[in-house]
């Protein structure tokens, strides 16, 4: 997970830093310490930490736990996302953190290196979720927690316009996109062909779709180093700068773009996304517009592959109630509960043979997603890839709104990214 | 001032005007949003009024948030720490500026230290002292230690410096004890002064985020700012209208507080300058 919500609170990351030094200190105590969890119902109390509306839907979930365990207690906390990373490390910190949360996606390297999480037992099935999903809750080699829900990036794009455009059926690579974005800008009167970021925060988040469609790797010398200037990473670039540099997604787009408007509007009649879109652009487009635009998988350079992210969901290593913690986070992973909480939350399931269900088949986009996920991977979980990414984020920004060389940008996020770093 | 030269002196007003709608208009903004649906919001380019105003925001704000609860315990927190920082403040503040005593240019110089330390450094320390000291999860943990803050110190040892000493010489002789002295001559010459403390205190406390986000263990004890986070800031998307609603119901007891002390909050700025 990464949200965009703005956290601008001055000083944050120097809280970080001092967080980061404390945790230092007590790193790889019991890094694999994954004994198994006692047979028999859960019991006593669990706390759970969930950030936003799913925190807020939660409660509603655990009661059913509760009633097929009636010796246990499941007080399930919301707490915002705004700042909610601060929380948990400042609780980590002081020993407060509860037995069981949601977790962002990109944490896991930052408190798994801080020693705070416990490893997951062997008896959960780790091949049960989606094999990007499940890579990111492994720090070093080791599993702290399971996928809980997962979200994927697919490119959102008006059917209507492209029709007028001459596209019936959407292009499936690359120069075939560039032309559908040119097409749109030309006949369908669209101010913009694509929506891409330009820069700034999560700029990556729409660069790496492309970037792993092409086959890039992330990491180097068996995950030693970040490795940020392959020919991959420069060809996607390139790639990815030219439709700046041709005039046919927006220089100047603003770091919080008015993307939902835009693409109900016609104005900018793509854009790649997550599935939380869907209802955003349906409700702002007002009836009928769900017919009007469609969602199509990445397109293929070597392969078609897109971002995955979502949350995970941990048991902390200071938990006094270990084996009934587990127990909850693995009821949370099986098919059932996972197609409930779809219906109650709309987060898509992590448990692969959850989606064989008829409530998640029904729907075309939906589907589109689920198969997108099949293949979507996920950033390497080290405790600097926020710090290193930034350094890729302002790279993107000169590639994009200035026209730098591609091959020189890459080359000092790389260069950035060692001075960082892994972590480990 | 006589019709002549208000008359005189009408280009005041051209910057004045500049500067009231500069800082008025983004509020009107908020509240003018706080009525429109989501798409009105972020329209582009934005509006000013709503094209069908509804009440959609707030009902969703006032059914999904236990705005009783919340409200409840902003007002205590803000409140007690208020009273607390009038208190103990003008105290310090009294005797740094006052009274005789070994180390007192030491502990002024500590004050003033303290104050140049940013909040975001101490603020992991503090937690776990409060965490140690068995408060975890409890309201007193959101007001203790705000209790006395090195600003307030400072700014009521600044006003009380300027204070004749005369005054307190004067109810020595008659025989008042020190604290009668502190009770009964120097805190009624303080007005001024203790409202502008009071209202920086309030409002710092009313909308203060982080600390409670991060102390507050469960949702009976977050208070209005974190509430709203919680309800409004998803991962992936944000709902501006039931931000909007929310900061404008945020910022009304704020306003009160200030229409209510408004003058002398204005005679603090100014005394606190002239001495």
């Amino acid at each position: 997970m990464v949200h965009k919500t703005s956290r601008s609170i001055a000083g944050v990351s120097a809280l970080v830093l001092v967080l980061a030094a404390c945790g230092r200190g007590d790193e790889q105590t019991g890094g694999q310490g994954s004994a198994d969890i006692a047979q028999g119902p859960a019991t006593g109390t669990i706390t759970v930490w969930a950030m936003g509306a799913e925190g807020e839907k939660l409660p509603a979930l655990a009661k059913e736990f509760e009633d097929a365990n009636p010796g246990v207690d499941v007080q399930v906390t919301a707490i915002p996302w705004d700042a909610a990373h601060n929380k948990f490390t400042s609780a980590i910190t002081a020993g407060q953190a509860p037995d069981a949360a949601m977790v962002g996606s990109t944490w896991m390297g930052e408190f798994a290196g801080m020693g705070a999480l416990d490893a997951t037992p062997s008896s959960i099935d780790k091949n049960a979720f989606f094999e990007g999903a499940q890579r990111t809750t492994e720090v070093g080699g080791t599993s702290y927690g399971i996928p809980w829900y997962v979200e994927t990036r697919l490119l959102y794009y008006r059917k209507d316009l492209a029709k007028t455009a001459g596209y019936e059926t959407p292009p499936t690579d690359w120069p075939g996109l560039k032309e559908m974005a040119k097409a749109l800008q030309a006949k369908s009167g669209a101010k913009w062909g694509i929506g891409l970021q330009a820069g700034g925060t999560g700029s990556w988040q729409s660069l790496l779709p492309f970037a792993w469609s092409n086959g890039a790797a992330l990491t180097k010398n068996n995950d030693a180093a970040y490795n940020f200037d392959s020919p991959e990473m420069q060809e996607t670039l390139k790639y990815y700068g030219s439709f700046f540099s041709e005039g046919i997604a927006d220089k100047e787009a603003p770091a919080q773009p008015t993307t939902e408007p835009d693409f109900v509007s016609g104005r900018v009649p793509m854009f790649i996304s997550g599935p939380w879109m869907m209802s955003a652009v349906e409700k702002l487009g007002g009836e009928g517009f769900k017919d009007k635009y469609d969602v199509m998988p990445m397109p293929t350079k070597k392969t078609s592959s897109s971002f995955v992210g979502g949350s995970n969901f941990v048991v902390f290593k200071e938990t006094k109630n270990r084996d009934s913690a587990w127990k909850f986070v693995n009821w949370l992973a099986s098919p059932q509960v996972q197609v409930k909480w779809y219906q109650s939350s709309t987060d898509l399931p992590s448990v692969k043979s959850a989606w064989q269900d008829s409530a998640l088949t029904a729907d075309t986009k939906l589907a589109k997603f689920g198969k997108q996920l099949d293949t979507a991977q996920s950033p390497p979980t080290f405790a600097t890839w926020e710090q290193a990414i930034t350094a890729l984020d302002t790279e993107v920004e000169k590639v994009a709104r200035s026209g730098a060389d591609p091959a020189a940008a890459l080359k000092a996020a790389q260069a950035s990214a060692d001075s960082i770093g892994t972590g480990r | 001032m006589t019709g002549h030269r208000t008359q005189n002196r009408w280009w005041i007003y051209v910057p004045l005007t500049v500067a009231l709608i500069a800082v008025i208009s983004p509020f009107v903004w908020m509240v003018l949003g706080s009525f429109k649906g989501e798409g009105e919001i972020l329209a582009n380019p934005p509006t000013w009024l709503p094209e069908s105003a509804s009440l959609d925001n707030y009902t969703q704000l006032f059914s999904r948030l236990r705005f009783g609860t919340y409200f409840l315990n902003s007002a205590i927190v803000a409140v007690l720490v208020t009273a607390g920082n009038l208190l103990f403040c003008s105290m310090v503040g009294y005797a740094l500026a006052k009274l005789e005593f070994r180390g007192k240019r030491a502990l002024f110089v500590v004050v003033m230290a303290t104050l140049m330390i940013p909040g975001v450094v101490t603020f992991v320390p503090l937690y776990v002292l409060v965490v140690n000291a068995g408060l975890a999860n409890s309201l007193p943990a959101l007001i203790l230690p705000f209790l006395v803050t090195p600003f307030g110190v400072f700014l009521m040892r600044q006003f009380m410096v300027g204070l004749p000493t005369e005054l307190i010489d004067a109810g020595r002789v008659d025989g008042a004890s020190e604290v009668r002295i502190f009770a009964r001559i120097i805190l009624p010459l303080c007005g001024p002064a203790l409202a502008t403390l009071g209202i920086l205190t309030f409002l710092g406390s009313w909308n203060n985020f982080l600390w409670p986000l991060v102390v507050a263990q469960q949702e009976s004890e977050y208070t209005l700012p974190v509430a709203l986070a919680l309800y409004s800031t998803g991962q992936n998307s944000i709902q501006y209208g039931l931000l909007l609603a929310g900061a404008t119901i945020v910022v009304l007891p704020v306003l009160l507080v200030f229409l209510v002390f408004q003058r002398r909050f204005i005679e603090g700025i100014a005394t606190t300058g002239i001495k």
